[in-house]
């Protein structure tokens, strides 16, 4: 269900996932009827506009995963409208009626990540006309990550947030590596955030692509660290130093599944129904975290 | 380890009755959010509403960085941005 709190793009449940450490249940809310911040928050249009989010949403999976947006937008209103339903009233069998006829499913009934020919260089392929849509190998991730600097035993004595500074999100897609490995959700987690778990210096500089126009939008930023390619390389871990960082908590729908369970069962069976899998991880580190 | 700024092409390009800028092309620190592409639209545009899309598609999250939108969008070496002055692809 979406609703516009922090942010119109995030859903409700991943907010509470990742600002709630101690998950109480049922939800204990607040509703405030006065005092709305329009000036930090857009106002809420009714159910239109979170329709709207939600198929933004899933256009932008839909791009991920096939490399162009076609089969959403060229979705007849009819199955728009009884695919938004299905959504709202949690009509598992609707939307699995719907939805299957996207064909964005990455995941074979065994778990196994299928592997289709990955598009290393996409071309232009939204201008072209598909049928049927190239696969990329790619499922759309979202991450959040709130890192923890104190000490602290139990993650329940994790700070309350007060700023949407200190969490990283990241939207960044797992690449299928290769056909019937068998990655758990570990290996995801690490090769995802080749930041936090990798050996550094294996981050090769790859060389900068496109054409470098005059045009120069902004002043020079600095930063600490580049990620560009980083969910793609397949980095060796074997011999690299230990990891700086240590996962103390992760959620994904509300759940802490077990890091030993298969990845691809994880996609299937916990992505939201926008086909992204959000990801909600707290994370101590020893130096604070640059992504 | 050596500190490096990675930039990203942006490809602005109008639709519908939405200005055409000068200049389409431009670097960005791909560490930057894109609410930093649509305030900048917002500036040479002199427009409060505006509709940013990628790739003729959907509309990114403000708070999302730059470098992954190109990462996950970027179509030849660069991240096509339309904007428009009313809702185009819904």
């Amino acid at each position: 269900m979406y609703i516009h709190i922090n942010c119109r793009y995030i859903p409700t449940g991943v907010l509470f996932d990742l600002l709630c450490a101690e998950a109480e249940r049922p939800w204990n809310l607040t509703v405030h009827f006065r005092g709305y911040p329009g000036k930090i928050l857009t106002p809420c249009e009714g159910e239109d506009s979170v329709k709207w989010s939600f198929i933004n949403a899933l256009k932008e999976a839909a791009c991920i995963i096939t490399g162009n947006c076609k089969n959403i937008m060229n979705m007849s209103q009819s199955d728009q409208t009884d695919l938004w339903r299905s959504v709202l009233n949690g009509d598992m069998d609707a939307y699995l009626r719907v939805s299957s006829k996207l064909k964005l499913c990455t995941i074979g009934d065994d778990h196994s990540l299928k592997f289709n020919n990955t598009l290393k260089s996409r071309q232009s392929t939204i201008d072209t006309d598909v049928t049927a849509p190239p696969r990329t190998g790619r499922i759309p991730v979202r991450l959040y990550i709130r890192s923890i600097n104190e000490d602290i035993d139990d993650i329940e004595d994790a700070p309350t947030i007060d700023s949407w500074d200190k969490i990283s999100y990241i939207n960044r897609p797992f690449e299928i590596q290769g056909e019937g490995e068998c990655f758990t959700l570990y290996d995801a987690v690490k090769t995802l955030l080749p930041e936090l778990f990798a050996d550094k210096h294996l981050l090769a500089d790859d060389v900068s692509k496109g054409e470098m126009e005059d045009g120069q939008l902004s002043e020079e930023v600095s930063c600490s660290r580049t990620s560009e390619e980083a969910g793609v390389t397949s980095t060796d871990y074997v011999g690299s130093p230990p990891d700086t960082a240590e996962i103390k908590l992760l959620r994904i729908q509300g759940i802490e599944p077990k890091m030993e369970i298969p990845f691809g069962w994880v996609v299937n069976n916990l992505m939201n129904p926008e086909h992204y899998l959000h990801i909600c991880v707290y994370i101590k580190s020893v130096e604070p975290i640059t992504i | 380890m050596a500190s490096e700024t990675r930039k990203v092409v942006v490809h602005l390009r109008a639709t519908g009755d939405a200005p055409i800028l000068k200049q389409a092309k431009f670097k960005i620190s791909g560490t930057d959010k894109f609410v930093k592409v649509i305030d900048f639209l917002r500036r040479q545009l002199h427009r409060e509403t505006l509709f940013v899309y990628v790739n003729s598609a959907f509309s990114p999250n403000p708070d999302e960085l730059v470098k992954d939108l190109y990462n996950n969008f970027g179509i030849d070496g660069k991240l096509v941005v339309n904007y428009a002055c009313s809702m185009a692809w819904g």
